[in-house]
């Protein structure tokens, strides 16, 4: 299994895959054992998240790390089912303008920052469209320091993670609220062509019939649920 | 001279016999070269004899087809008989990415490759102004003699060292995210890019100034004593003496460094600056193809190609300057 580092909760809890707690972590291991494997024959591997897309043998089975599926991504790697339906959060800083001012006019004017590659920059220059151009990072950890330091005002991020960065990470920064769903989805990430995948959706989705996901995802994931819905 | 000995008092060329005057023009003689036809180098380089003989005749010719041929033949049938060939072909060289990412679509969530390589071209030629100018004066402060200056020259050496000793990336991060953290009012508020060329100015400047002291340093010791001996002040004697010749020695060097400047224009994108190489990343992210890459390297090559040719031709230009009318 590959994942990055460093690795954030509720997703994996201090950056430790295998003590198995967290949402990804919990979910890795449970379809492991319905495919038969036990806890100890499970390994993780270091893989950055520019890297898990590189053409060629890789050198794990699948990588989990809050990807998102879409059609153009899946021509060049496989993806499984989903096993997270997601939405885009705002993380905004807790003295600035946009925790009272939030409409879908004033969302334009604001400065934003995202994360390279990943849905939410495209759901920012999309959906918001603010009228200047979003800052791009290569990870998640220059766009916390980049909000921090005030050079952007507001980045935009899955519900949970916005959650967890607003709580711990970045003192300053509160969640403002969540966007709509846009069907998206997280996917567990293959070489493109492998087997493997129609093993593990069959794992998913006796899983899904179980109860296990949804009692995974009221376990780790509830309490970042609960944020209000704003419009973009 | 000794051929002027030889042949008694000095006459003027008008007095020699046309036979005489000839033997001295042969090539090979003692005035080969100095009255028309072509600089005659010896031995070893592009003028040399030895690479004449080789490179020139039907021979040569054939020899280096062949070479080529073969060469080329084998990189392309490795790259094309691997096994994963195919995949890396679609993942690096697939055309209709190419060309997405070099006109982008923001709504997507990518921009143009090719209208970031303005702000690298826009970077690097900011950059290369100041670092011109404060290599030549970090270089002048050290080869200073005076024991005022020695303050100055110690923090030029320390300056030199610390910044040719740490390496771009970490200078680039720790003045992008350092200096915005500080908070210190207008030097805070500045774009990712002005961050990016300070650390590239700073690294640069370090290097150009030990080029340019080896420029200073290959000046004769007898044009600087001869430039004293003449009344220049040491501040004169530099600028209308010393320079001039250093500079024009190191002329190629400096290209050089400048060259490895475009190129070094792309790690700013680390700093959220939407150069060239971070369009590509941006694009390769959200498409999960590196074809970008490709269009970024491409454009980067069209950038340095010209200049590393121009360079050849100087350095060509300079060499029969100085070796016109030698063996």
């Amino acid at each position: 299994m590959a994942t990055d580092n460093p690795v954030y909760t509720p997703w994996f809890v201090n950056n430790h895959p295998a003590n198995g707690k967290g949402y990804e972590a919990a979910v890795t291991y449970a379809v492991a054992a319905k495919l038969g494997f036990k806890s100890s024959q499970v390994k993780w591997v270091y893989e950055p998240f520019n890297n898990s897309y590189a053409p060629g043998p890789k050198k794990f089975d699948f990588d989990i790390n809050e990807v998102s599926y879409t059609p153009q991504r899946a021509q060049e790697v496989t993806f499984s089912s989903s096993y997270y339906a997601d939405r885009q959060a705002l993380v905004v800083l807790k003295n600035g303008p946009l925790v009272k001012n939030h409409s879908p006019a004033a969302l334009k004017t604001y400065l934003y920052g995202d994360q390279i590659g990943t849905t939410s920059l495209a759901y920012i220059i999309s959906q918001i469209s603010p009228t200047q151009r979003p800052k791009p990072y290569n990870n998640l950890n220059d766009v916390k320091s980049a909000l921090d330091t005030h050079q952007i005002q507001a980045f935009v991020t899955d519900t949970p993670t916005a959650q967890f960065i607003a709580a711990d990470q970045v003192p300053g920064s509160t969640v403002v609220g969540q966007f709509p769903s846009t069907g998206e989805h997280f996917g567990m990430l293959f070489q493109k062509g492998d087997k493997l995948v129609g093993c593990v959706n069959w794992a998913l989705a006796a899983l899904t019939q179980a109860g296990t996901i949804q009692a995974l995802q009221r376990r780790y994931l509830q309490i970042y649920l609960t944020i209000p819905t704003i419009k973009p | 001279m000794t051929w002027l000995g030889r042949h008694g008092p000095r006459r003027s060329k008008a007095d020699v016999p046309r036979e005489e005057a000839a033997q001295f023009l042969v090539p090979g003689g003692p005035l080969a070269g100095s009255i028309g036809g072509a600089p005659q180098a010896s031995g070893f380089g592009p003028l040399g004899r030895r690479s004449r003989l080789l490179s020139s005749g039907r021979r040569g010719v054939a020899i280096s087809t062949t070479s080529t041929v073969v060469f080329v033949g084998a990189v392309v049938a490795i790259f094309l008989l691997a096994p994963g060939s195919a995949a890396v072909r679609h993942s690096f060289l697939s055309p209709e990415h190419m060309w997405q990412a070099f006109l982008g679509n923001p709504s997507k969530g990518y921009y143009s490759v090719g209208a970031a390589i303005w702000l690298n071209i826009r970077m690097f030629l900011a950059a290369e102004v100041i670092i011109l100018i404060l290599g030549l004066v970090v270089a002048v402060v050290r080869q200073s003699v005076g024991p005022v200056l020695f303050p100055l020259r110690i923090v030029s050496t320390i300056y030199v060292d610390v910044f040719r000793g740490v390496p771009l990336l970490l200078v680039v991060y720790v003045l992008g995210f350092g200096v915005p953290a500080l908070s210190l009012g207008f030097l805070s508020k500045q774009s990712a890019a002005v961050y990016g060329v300070t650390a590239l100015v700073l690294s640069y400047s370090a290097y150009v100034s030990e080029v340019y002291r080896a420029g200073l340093n290959s000046v004769h010791q007898s044009q600087v004593a001869a430039a004293r001996s003449l009344g220049l002040s040491q501040w004169n004697s530099l600028r209308f003496v010393i320079l001039p010749q250093a500079i024009r020695n190191i002329v190629p060097a400096l290209l050089n460094d400048f060259i490895s400047l475009q190129k070094d224009t792309a790690l700013v994108g680390v700093l959220g600056a939407i150069e060239a190489s971070e369009a590509a990343q941006i694009y390769a992210s959200t498409t999960f193809n590196y074809s970008s890459f490709v269009v970024a390297a491409a454009l980067f090559l069209i950038l340095t190609i010209p200049l590393a040719r121009f360079t050849d031709h100087l350095i060509l230009r300079d060499r029969n300057r100085r070796l016109a009318g030698s063996k």
